[in-house]
């Protein structure tokens, strides 16, 4: 019989910290050297390490749409590209939606950490790099209809071969943006980012031996395997059923369903998309691992943060995404929102699935969108082509002991908002109004968090902009009585016009206000972009006065409002 | 998977048919009963059964990794 052994929990909290402190590391290092502000400024990019088979070892604290997805995504890069050919100095990007990838513009850079000759791990950085071609500049093309508009598509290759730039790859790629020397910059940097992973998880396996280094990581995973499931043990066995809607693909008024069922057996989870709508015309449909991710991002949410963050923590958990759904695209169906738009109401489903099992733990819907407002037009002082993914904040769900956070960044990013003054000077757009929006947060014991209100004068000749969000009509919604958030909106108001502000129906005969590509926008105009609240937890009328008095005197809630909603009588008393 | 004799590209993407999973290896891929499936595990097989089938709350643990 196998004698049982006993995990060094000393060096496995050693090694799992200093692995997670790599990936902070490597993070820092796209961060500080890329070109684009959605790295340097708004941190879209996670940063990991992978052992051979795929197993995410470890991953810092940066965007969580890209954690879940990670394990699909090295799978299916290590299934492509057979561990035998791949040599010391590799560095192999990828970024197809349809082999484990997340969406166009996400790729994902994989570099081997070979120790005494033997390949041990991996380092990984998957970051969204804002120009990818395609229809639109800067993306997101929301009125796509296959893949090809989306940008260029890059299966697994080497872009490194033995510390080597296989120049092939990247003239290739290169020919294909809007913006090559921004991307040059971006990739050189994602690559920087997993070379110096590379350097330093060496140091840190020659350290401590490759036997011990591979055992503790073993050791590590079923150590998060088995705190993952006795989180799970605390939810009641049975089945917990949830829906909610998109509000349309872009191309028609359709809205489009999310439907999950989450089987709970044994501290075990199958999350079940049965019964979501079939993949449709437009760009939200979403990849397996955009599904998985948003899955995963939801658990996590309801489960102790302190447990390490690897594969094993989600062996309790099965994600059931059929084919040719809105929750698992099949090829050449376009994809692009799917990563920003569609994980936010999949991780949202879950959430509301689970709520009655985790009530301590559960959160109302947060405003789900990221705005996705992308543009590009022509520097004359540079005489370069300029573009940018602009990502904006909204309110989140309040739960059962807290309001909501005001103007932050959706479930799935954990991204920075571009500060005012480094779009100013980066981009020509003035910005004349960044507010907190009141009352947009819904009313509740706990209230929602607000949304935000922006608006940008245009300063160039010409920018040709896009947008690709949602929540213009489907709203955050509460929990336990809470009220909903308020929607989001978008308006242009031509120069010239007296400040009339239009929906981009209205103004330039778009299918939808919140799903629209490539409208000109010409110095004076002005885009106006309000973004959604969080929903409210619990009945308003419990609200403590002094919290409702605050809000209204912070301007978080109006005077009628208060008066309406929360019951507050007077400025003073009940 | 089935890519083109030279793999230079993809000519048919091969999901699980209950999970979704891409599957890159024909001999590993369980079928299912009345030319259902293809799917990537017995599991698989079971649980899409399981839900066909109309059970409410169908219980079936997840196999050891």
């Amino acid at each position: 019989m196998k004698e049982a052994r006993a995990m060094d929990m000393i060096t496995m909290n050693i090694i799992e910290s200093s692995m997670v402190s790599v990936c902070r590391e490597m993070g820092i290092t796209l961060m500080k050297t890329s070109y684009s502000t959605i790295f340097n400024e708004a941190l879209d990019f996670t940063c990991a390490i992978a052992a051979t088979d795929g197993d995410m070892l470890a991953v810092a604290e940066f965007c969580p749409a890209q954690i879940g997805g990670m394990p699909l995504l090295i799978r299916s890069i290590l299934e492509e590209i057979p561990l035998d050919t791949i040599d010391d100095g590799d560095v192999i990007v990828h970024n197809d939606p349809y082999r484990g990838g997340l969406h166009t513009p996400e790729h994902t850079l994989f570099a081997p950490v070979f120790v005494d000759g033997k390949l041990i791990a991996f380092t990984v950085a998957i970051g969204h790099i804002a120009e990818v071609g395609g229809m639109v500049p800067g993306g997101f093309a929301a009125e796509a209809t296959e893949i090809f508009h989306e940008g260029i598509r890059v299966p697994p290759v080497k872009i490194k071969k033995r510390g080597v730039d296989v120049d092939e790859v990247w003239k290739l790629w290169l020919a294909n943006v809007r913006t090559p020397r921004y991307n040059y910059g971006d990739m050189r940097a994602l690559i920087s980012g997993v070379e110096l992973g590379v350097a330093r998880l060496a140091e840190l396996i020659a350290k401590y031996g490759v036997d011990t280094f591979n055992q503790t990581c073993r050791d590590l995973m079923d150590y998060s395997e088995a705190r993952m499931r006795a989180e799970i043990e605390r939810i009641p066995d049975g089945r917990y059923t949830f829906e909610d809607y998109m509000d349309n693909d872009g191309l028609t008024d359709e809205e489009v369903l999310i439907h999950v069922d989450c089987f709970v057996q044994g501290g075990e989870i199958i999350v079940d998309f049965r019964g979501s709508s079939p993949q449709v015309r437009g760009p939200i449909n979403a990849t397996l691992g955009v599904t998985w991710s948003a899955s995963y991002n939801a658990i996590l949410h309801m489960t102790d943060d302190t447990i390490p963050k690897n594969s094993g923590c989600f062996r309790p958990i099965r994600v059931v995404a059929p084919r040719a759904t809105v929750v698992n695209v099949d090829y050449p169906a376009p994809e692009v929102g799917g990563n920003t738009e569609t994980h936010p109401r999949i991780a949202g489903a879950v959430l509301g699935a689970l709520a009655p099992g985790v009530p301590d733990r559960a959160m109302a819907a947060e405003g789900g969108t990221h705005l996705n407002f992308v543009f590009g037009g022509h520097d004359k002082v540079n005489d370069e082509y300029f573009a940018c993914y602009d990502i904006e904040l909204v309110g989140w769900g309040a739960r059962n002991f807290a309001d909501g956070n005001d103007a932050t960044d959706s479930i799935n990013g954990n991204c920075r908002v571009i500060p005012v003054e480094v779009y100013e000077t980066r981009y020509p757009w003035l910005t004349e109004e960044f507010t907190l929006l009141p009352d947009s947060g819904g009313a509740g014991q706990y209230r929602g968090g607000l949304g935000t209100t922006k608006t940008w004068l245009c300063r160039n000749a010409e920018i040709t902009c896009s947008q690709l969000t949602d929540r213009h009509r489907h709203k955050a919604w509460g929990l336990e009585g809470g009220g909903e958030g308020a929607n989001g909106a978008t308006h242009f108001a031509a120069a010239g016009e007296d400040g009339t502000w239009r929906t981009m129906v209205e103004a330039f005969g778009k299918a939808s206000t919140s799903k629209w590509a490539n409208i000109t926008v010409r110095s004076g105009d002005r885009i106006r972009l309000i973004t959604p609240g969080g929903g409210g937890y619990g009945d308003a009328k419990k609200r403590a006065r002094d919290a409702v008095r605050e809000d209204v005197a912070e301007g978080y809630v109006s005077a009628e409002v208060a008066r309406q909603t929360y019951g507050l009588e007077s400025e003073r008393g009940d | 998977m089935r890519f083109s004799d030279n793999g230079y590209y993809i000519e048919t993407y091969i999901k699980c048919t209950n999970c979704g999973v891409l599957l890159y290896h024909p001999a590993r891929e369980v079928p299912g009963d009345n030319d259902t499936g293809p799917y990537c595990s017995e599991w698989c097989r079971d649980w899409a059964a399981l839900r066909a089938s109309g059970v409410e709350n169908p219980v079936l643990p997840l196999p050891k990794s």
